[in-house]
């Protein structure tokens, strides 16, 4: 009984980490279905016993055993969410996207290393990954153009308002994401206000000009749908540039300025570069949701403004052709995850991700 | 035009001609009733007590306000109605996991549009009905019955049917509208809408070239309204592919003219005089949602209960008077007509009752081979840009 204990309470990291091992790879294989039937059963009861195990070593170890275990039991619950929500459904979605179908309507595709979902993923919907991220690229670029100098003005001149005004930005999106997308299209509909005022003021040359118009309309229009991005994904860049203007010292300006800077090379030199993981931050919260949008596309677009999430959700829910569709969401993925990389290397801000 | 029509017709009834229909209706009224009372008690007495239910899934808007507790009350079963059928495909999908392993799924009785019925039966989803405890069966419409898909209505029951043509906001054309061509009329560029609804967008381009739906059997045979429709969205010329929302586009004048459905337009007629429908002359699409029972569902005779009790004339008619979709059961106009009032104008519309001049344009599809039903609606996925 003591060799045993020893041999728990001796190496008590070991324990935490390999007990977490075995319950992640535990959690992906019942939840992807990698076992069945009676190994099911044997993988179940092994993850109970690496359950009782660590426990009973919290137990019967002493308080320098359970202070090395406890990261690991912190850890756990986050990592066994991540297993049973993100890696299972993602290993099970690789083996759709390389299934094939027996019939039409066959809803178990076998898997087969069907490698053409994927050239047709990219063949058939390649104007719609273009066209999803020069919309999602040019929202962000419209949002940090907006909520740059909103987040500025909050956190520098905001003074006793500094809260309320950060209010003002995030109530309207207590309002549902849909209904707010709905109104627009009220806002902007061909009898409705906006086209309207444009008409009194003659503006609809200027416009059409400027390509957000088309053909007198405001709505229906790819303008339309960059509008409705940058619209709804807004706060998810003002936020966090506030967060790092927030924490600026502004004795640093007035030291820059002491030094003989101009204001703007104060700006340049000093606040922009301190408020860049924040401008990094933001522009990753509104580039990756907008470049899988799929509700603007759907209500303020057309035809030929229909982005990659619509494709999907049309691949998966209309056509019922799961493996296309899960090889088109891994694309996405794929895209979107070496584009991030790649920005941040071009940022310098490694230590942020 | 067409509503003008209608209110000079009830205008011109007379009260005595209506009350006679009225008393002679109570004492059909009676006739009827006596059975369902004691089809009720039959039921609570042989069918292990009242308390089987029955559960129907079905399109939103799609009854009338009473029916729900008037089918409990006489006939002793319980019913759980919901609006949850938004789609046909997305319905599939939603479903398609549980029914492709064996489950059942929580609604006994569903009312998909028949072409996706008759997917279903071929998947062996659906559950034959028992014909001799719905003796109302009977009412079926003749022109409904015996459906190629489904010989002698084994398996479903239309719920409803109707018409899909061109609604249209007069006050955006100026014009009235009276073909397929209107819809590709360069002068409403961008101000068209047409329905995600593959078998009523093609099935109207295609009747515009001349082609007869019920006939067509293979892809190449309406490859042509694919293309035409591929270069109307090219041009710009379609402002959006929708659902049941285009009403509010076509309401608010974002379309001029659009694909739609004859129930919704006479809905929407009410409130704003300006959307009008009309069958365009080179025809319009019919379609139903048939009622079916889902495989898996226990509840046989509360199900066979209820769609006799919708196939009763009465019960049928309270309902079109809400719905204001054609009735799929035969004796509805009379009812209606018994009901006086309001009511009583819409057993005189021609999209309720059209006539035998209008019902000789309407086509509806055939049965499509699987292969080719499947290179219909990719290219139509293609076209709609999802």
């Amino acid at each position: 009984m003591t060799t045993l204990r020893n041999l728990f309470t001796r190496s008590p990291e070991n324990i935490g980490a390999g007990v977490m091992v075995v319950l992640g790879l535990g959690i992906i294989a019942l939840a992807a279905e990698w076992v069945s039937g009676p190994l099911a059963v044997l993988v179940a009861v092994f993850m109970l016993a690496a359950i009782v195990s660590i426990v009973w070593t919290a137990f019967v170890g002493g308080l320098d055993t359970r202070r090395a275990l406890a990261p690991y039991g912190l850890l756990k619950p986050g990592i066994l969410w991540l297993c049973l929500f993100f890696l299972a459904p993602l290993w099970s979605m690789l083996q759709m996207s390389l299934s094939s179908k027996k019939s039409r309507f066959d809803f178990f595709p076998s898997f087969s290393w069907q490698w053409s979902n994927y050239s047709d993923a990219i063949t058939n919907f390649g104007p719609q990954f273009t066209r999803s991220f020069f919309y999602a690229a040019t929202a962000t670029v419209l949002t940090l153009a907006i909520g740059y100098p909103l987040a500025y003005v909050i956190a520098f001149r905001g003074g006793k308002y500094r809260t309320l005004l950060l209010g003002l930005v995030a109530v309207p999106f207590f309002t549902s994401y849909l209904i707010r997308t709905l109104a627009w299209q009220n806002l902007l509909a061909d009898s409705g206000p906006v086209v309207s005022m444009v008409n009194t003021l003659q503006l609809s040359g200027v416009l059409e000009t400027l390509k957000i118009m088309d053909g007198g309309r405001l709505i229906n229009t790819p303008a339309a749908v960059i509008g409705g991005l940058t619209y709804n994904f807004l706060p998810f860049m003002v936020l966090p540039i506030f967060v790092s203007l927030e924490k600026i010292d502004v004795r640093l300006v007035d030291a820059a300025m002491d030094l003989y800077s101009t204001a703007r090379g104060a700006f340049r030199k000093v606040v922009l570069p301190m408020s860049l993981p924040g401008i990094f931050a933001g522009s990753l919260l509104v580039f990756i949701p907008a470049a899988g949008d799929f509700v603007n596309a759907q209500f303020l677009g057309n035809p030929r403004t229909t982005m990659i999430g619509n494709s999907i959700q049309d691949q998966y829910l209309r056509q019922l052709n799961y493996p296309v569709a899960s090889a088109m969401s891994l694309v996405l993925m794929f895209v979107i995850t070496i584009s991030v990389l790649f920005y941040a290397r071009f940022m310098g801000t490694d230590d942020l991700v | 035009m067409v509503t003008k029509k209608n209110t000079s017709v009830t205008r011109g009834s007379s009260y005595s001609r209506r009350e006679f229909i009225v008393r002679s209706g109570l004492v059909g009224a009676g006739a009827i009733a006596l059975p369902s009372i004691l089809a009720a008690c039959g039921g609570s007495d042989g069918g292990g007590g009242g308390t089987q239910s029955v559960f129907f899934e079905n399109w939103p808007e799609y009854i009338d306000a009473q029916t729900v507790a008037a089918f409990t009350k006489d006939t002793g079963y319980n019913l759980k109605y919901t609006e949850a059928f938004n789609d046909n495909n997305e319905y599939f999908a939603k479903i398609q996991p549980s029914m492709s392993k064996g489950n059942s799924i929580d609604p006994d009785i569903i009312a998909p549009t028949f072409w996706m019925a008759s997917r279903m039966l071929q998947l062996g989803w659906l559950q034959k009905l028992d014909a001799s405890k719905i003796p109302n069966k009977k009412n079926l419409r003749s022109d409904l019955q015996n459906p190629a898909w489904d010989p002698n209505n084994e398996y479903s029951l239309p719920w409803q049917t109707g018409i899909a043509g061109i609604a249209y906001n007069i006050k955006v054309t100026g014009r009235e509208l009276k073909s397929v061509e209107d819809l590709f009329d360069t002068a409403f560029k961008g101000k068209i809408g047409m329905l995600t609804e593959m078998r009523d967008t093609i099935g109207l381009i295609a009747m515009g070239q001349g082609k007869k739906l019920g006939e067509v059997s293979s892809f190449n045979e309406v490859a042509d309204a694919f293309d035409k429709l591929e270069k109307a969205k090219n041009d710009g010329q379609i402002r959006s592919f929708t659902g049941n929302d285009y009403i509010d586009d076509l309401s608010s004048g974002n379309f001029a003219a659009c694909v739609g459905w004859s129930g919704d337009v006479l809905q929407l007629g009410k409130d704003n005089p300006d959307v009008r429908f009309v069958v365009p002359e080179e025809g319009g699409t019919s379609w139903y949602d048939a009622m079916i029972w889902m495989k898996g569902s226990e509840n046989a005779d509360a199900v066979s209960a209820f769609m006799n009790y919708v196939y009763d004339p009465v019960n049928a008619a309270r309902i079109t008077a809400e719905v204001q979709y054609m009735s799929p059961v035969a004796g509805v106009r009379d009812e209606l007509v018994k009901m006086g009032g309001d009511v009583a104008a819409l057993a005189d519309n021609p999209l309720l009752f059209p006539d035998d001049a209008t019902l000789a344009t309407l086509q509806s599809w055939g049965a499509l081979p699987e292969a080719e039903e499947a290179l219909l609606d990719e290219r139509f996925a293609a076209i709609t840009g999802a």
